[in-house]
């Protein structure tokens, strides 16, 4: 038996969960797959993901903390009988999985990029050195393992509706919420954009990323940061690209005055193109560059954005 | 090849020579190396290029230990022996020749109270110089006379308590902004280097004045200085030594002080290597990257002969000196060796960077301009020359 | 109190990787104590400088890990517990052999980094708290305690950040923002020599295998524009993208 944890807003199921449940039915030959809801809402949610699954748990257990999902997701294996549970990562997906991973004894395969069956073990591939290096990991069941999220096609629904039942949990010691302080969200979401323009401290000025965003307006593109930029002050962590920051695979990533440390690139080395501007023709970013100019980035930004105008007209 | 640790240690502490550092000399080297990377060559090019000291980064030395470490325990240091500074030496030389001179001189300014102080007189200068960020500074030189130690013209005089002092000194690493500077001043020029004393000049001692010299062709970051005495008035309690002791004091203090430079030399052509090698990898020319093509990698070869060579007899000038032994040929050879074996290195740099190479934006000129000093300060290599054939003549 | 980091050795960032045999070959690489392990150990000794008690690091791996554990007791840390280890030990795996020795340590707090610059792992935290049966805060970006049994922390969710309240004694990972680290200074460096350095063989079996790793740099057209002309760069670069590329 395989369970699927779905991930959901509290009122739909997230493009997370359709990657998670794809994932299972690939190892489908495995045994039967169930899926879990858990937190607030979830008898809703869980009518929505029996459109994809035959069983669906709905774990009633208030907003989240690792313990809790770690503890209802246990549950549900236990119930399910479960020897594979999938989850889309996401840094609180791999916070409780590791808890799950642990209480099951279980192989723990990390951010997934593709997994498959082999006999009584699950072979998953992922990154690992700063995301630098690919490898390969061999697991004996009972697994648990997480998918890196948009890499794996969505799934569609079964054709039949499946059955929802209630699952009790008993609520564990846990931390106490005090405060939920969410990001500005401004803009196009950084792991979702195809395009990407990050700016990095060698622009001098948090005023110079006016400049940032109007480029990135003119390309329908999200605003990145380095890490250094973030530290300075200059624009919100959530623009941080990078180990620390978030991890983005665009189309395109735009480095405007960025060194190209290790940790930075970690954040962005998978990315389709990668085009850099910097007057440092040694900085390490130019080695993983399709594109790159060394100039004054206080020139040719402006030059840019001109050049992305007037292609949008 | 022993197959264990344990092994290894054991075909060691049979040999009668080691070349392992210890436990503590890797950490200090990796602390130093850190220390450079991080602190030190980001802002190396500016320091340059503005031709100013950056204090900021003297005090961040005293917070991790790496100023005035010489100075003994029982005074407020940490008592490092010769190698353990010849190794934060090359590291922090890597950064920079001009930033590294500030703590090197520094110790060139503790060494004589080192060597010639009373108990009562390292406690009350080390005290000053531990206490908080501080540097000490060395007179010698002055404008009529730099090799020519002895024909110094600065004048001391007795005056009831005091020695008034009265001349200049130039070429003064550190020397407006010591805490305590050692002069070497005369108070009989007839008796040449018997006539010499050596006196501990404070910081703000009225008569007592700095002027910085400015254009230098490199180590720019590190402040050089023209002293000039007018009727200051030092104290007799600064007196190191005796009278006539001055001399002496000096000497003996450069045969030691010597060793660091060629530690600095020997960071200087390491640098010249790592970017030469770097930059070979990724320049290509007629097809391939230039790191492929002979002439190329002679130079690279050479460098790191040069280097190696430097480094192996530095560490042995600084045994003889932690082991109590004569050195002053030792660290003549270093000297000289190290820093015209890194003079070819960063010359070969520019070379292998061709036209990036002269360039400001590229690191390498840079080295080359800051090397060249230590082809001079710290008794030229013609004096060093000197000194070893003396070590070859006298016996 | 009592307070413990966990650490691991990793390489440095800026090493060049090899595969040697189908596996990352690590000989001739620059090891450091990982950062985000450092930012753990530097809030433990800030912890320790407020509150008083005893500070502990704790590594479970090769031989050659002894050398981060030094920094750590250079940086402040008052003794040292190593685990050795030969072999890769999935962290679920480690969990189990750490949390023995937390056990018997009985700390306040346990602290370790986010993720680590090797096995790009971010589970060793919170599997070390499911092994103590202890609440864990991953990510945590500042933290205060509340007496010995209650502790105050921020820390980073998927999106935004939550501020917690959490009873002791309890797991945080470290994220950065936390803190600043210390450089071991030349003090710290002769203070360690005379800690407390403990080695404990460990042989414990992996519940995962790397079968193979490989490194797939995707080539790159590495293609250079030529700068002197800001503004004709600027306009080609547009042109590139968008007519080769396409991509814009």
């Amino acid at each position: 038996m395989i369970l699927v944890v779905l991930e959901h807003d509290g009122q739909r199921l997230r493009k997370g969960a359709l990657e998670a449940i794809s994932r299972a039915r690939q190892i489908g030959a495995l045994g039967a797959i169930a899926g879990v809801v858990i937190g607030e809402n979830t008898q809703a949610v869980a009518q929505e993901a029996a459109q994809y699954l035959p069983t669906v748990y709905a774990a009633e257990v208030g907003s989240y903390t690792p313990e809790k999902w770690a503890e209802a997701a246990y549950a549900a294996a236990q119930k399910s009988g479960a020897k594979v549970v999938v989850a889309s990562g996401g840094r609180q997906s791999r916070t409780w999985t590791a808890r799950l991973a642990y209480k099951m004894k279980a192989g723990l395969l990390e951010d997934t990029l593709e997994t498959s069956a082999d006999g009584q073990h699950i072979i998953g591939v992922r990154y690992s050195f700063l995301n630098r290096v690919t490898e390969k990991q061999k697991a004996a069941l009972p697994v648990v393992f997480t998918a890196k999220p948009n890499t794996t096609p969505l799934a569609e629904p079964a054709g039949s509706s499946g059955v929802v039942e209630a699952l009790e949990v008993s609520l564990p010691p846990t931390v106490e919420v005090l405060e939920r302080l969410s990001e500005q969200k401004k803009g196009v979401s950084l792991t979702e954009a195809t395009v990407v323009v990050t700016g990095g401290r060698g622009l001098g000025s948090p005023e110079a990323f006016a400049g940032v965003e109007e480029l990135a307006s003119a390309l329908g593109a999200a605003v990145g940061a380095t890490r250094a930029v973030v530290d300075a002050g200059w624009r919100p962590y959530g623009e941080q690209v990078g180990q620390t920051g978030k991890t983005v695979q665009p189309n395109v990533y735009i480095a405007l005055a960025v060194s190209g440390a290790v940790q930075h690139q970690a954040g962005m080395n998978k990315s389709k193109y990668i085009v850099a501007v910097n007057k440092d023709a040694e900085a390490p970013i130019f080695k993983i560059a399709d594109y790159g100019v060394v100039g004054d980035v206080h020139q040719v930004l402006p030059a840019l954005i001109d050049a992305a105008k007037k292609l949008k007209d | 090849m022993p197959k264990t640790v344990a092994a290894l240690g054991l075909l060691l502490s049979a040999m009668p020579i080691d070349f392992t550092l210890t436990d503590e000399q890797k950490e200090l080297q990796k602390l130093a190396r850190r220390f450079a990377k991080e602190q030190i060559a980001p802002v190396a090019a500016e320091y340059d290029r503005k031709e100013e000291v950056p204090w900021g980064l003297a005090e961040k030395l005293h917070e991790v230990g790496l100023l005035n470490a010489i100075i003994p325990e029982a005074y407020g240091g940490l008592g490092l022996g010769m190698l353990e500074e010849v190794i934060i030496g090359e590291e922090l030389a890597w950064g920079c020749m001009g930033i590294y001179t500030i703590p090197m001189a520094s110790d060139l300014g503790i060494t004589p109270i080192l060597l010639a102080g009373t108990h009562e007189q390292k406690q009350r200068f080390f005290k000053k110089l531990t206490e908080k960020p501080a540097l000490a500074a060395f007179a010698l030189s002055e404008p009529g006379n730099g090799s020519d130690a002895a024909a110094l013209r600065t004048r001391a005089v007795r005056d009831g308590d005091h020695y008034v002092l009265n001349g200049t000194k130039t070429w003064i690493s550190n020397g407006g902004e010591a805490e305590t500077v050692v002069v070497f001043a005369t108070i009989a020029p007839e008796l040449r280097h018997k006539g010499v004393v050596a006196l501990v000049v404070e910081k703000g001692t009225p008569g007592f004045k700095a002027n910085k010299l400015h254009g230098k062709m490199g180590q720019r970051a590190s402040g050089t200085y023209e002293l000039v005495f007018e009727d200051c008035r030092v104290p007799v309690e600064n007196l190191l030594g005796q009278e006539g002791d001055g001399f002496k004091i000096a000497m003996n203090t450069l045969d030691k002080t010597r060793i660091p430079v060629a530690a600095g030399s020997v960071g200087i052509a390491r640098r010249a290597l790592d970017e030469s090698a770097k930059y070979a990898k990724e320049r290509e020319a007629f097809g391939k990257p230039i790191a492929e093509f002979q002439a190329i990698q002679f130079k690279l070869a050479e460098m790191l002969m040069g280097l190696e060579t430097a480094r192996t007899y530095t560490y042995y000038a600084a045994w003889l000196v932690d082991t109590h032994q004569p050195h002053a040929h030792a660290a003549a050879i270093a000297k000289a060796y190290a820093s015209e074996m890194a003079f070819e290195a960063a010359n070969q740099a520019i070379q292998i960077h061709g036209g990036y190479g002269y360039m400001h934006e590229y690191p390498v000129e840079k080295l080359l301009r800051d090397v060249k000093l230590n082809q001079i300060y710290e008794g030229t290599n013609e004096i060093q020359r000197l000194i070893i054939a003396r070590h070859i003549l006298k016996g | 109190m009592k307070f413990v980091a966990v650490i691991r050795q990793v390489p440095d960032g800026e090493s060049r990787l090899k595969i040697e045999g189908g596996k990352v070959d690590l000989g001739g690489v620059t090891m450091i104590l990982d950062q985000m392990d450092e930012w753990a150990v530097e809030e433990v000794i800030r912890l320790q400088e407020k509150h008083g008690g005893e500070s502990v690091v704790l590594a479970l791996g090769l031989e050659r890990f002894e050398e981060a554990v030094r920094t750590a007791l250079a940086m402040g840390i008052d003794r040292a517990i190593h685990l050795v280890a030969e072999g890769y030990l999935d962290p679920i795996s480690q969990a189990e052999a750490l949390a023995e020795v937390i056990r018997a340590e009985a700390p306040t707090l346990v602290f370790t980094g986010g993720q680590q610059a090797d096995w790009d792992s971010q589970a060793l935290g919170p599997a070390l708290a499911e092994a103590l049966s202890w609440p864990v805060v991953s990510w945590t970006t500042q933290i205060e305690l509340d007496g010995e049994t209650q502790a105050r922390a921020k820390h980073d969710l998927d999106e935004g950040a939550e501020v917690v309240g959490v009873a002791l004694p309890a797991v945080f990972t470290s994220q950065q923002g936390l803190n600043e680290p210390r450089y071991p200074t030349l003090p710290g460096i002769m203070k360690a020599k005379r800690k407390e350095l403990k080695k404990v063989p460990v042989s414990a079996s992996s519940k995962v295998e790397i079968l193979e790793q490989t490194i797939q740099e995707k080539s790159r057209l590495n293609m250079m524009i030529d700068g002197k002309d800001p503004v004709a760069a600027a306009h080609e670069l547009v042109r590139l993208l968008h007519e080769e590329a396409k991509v814009i």
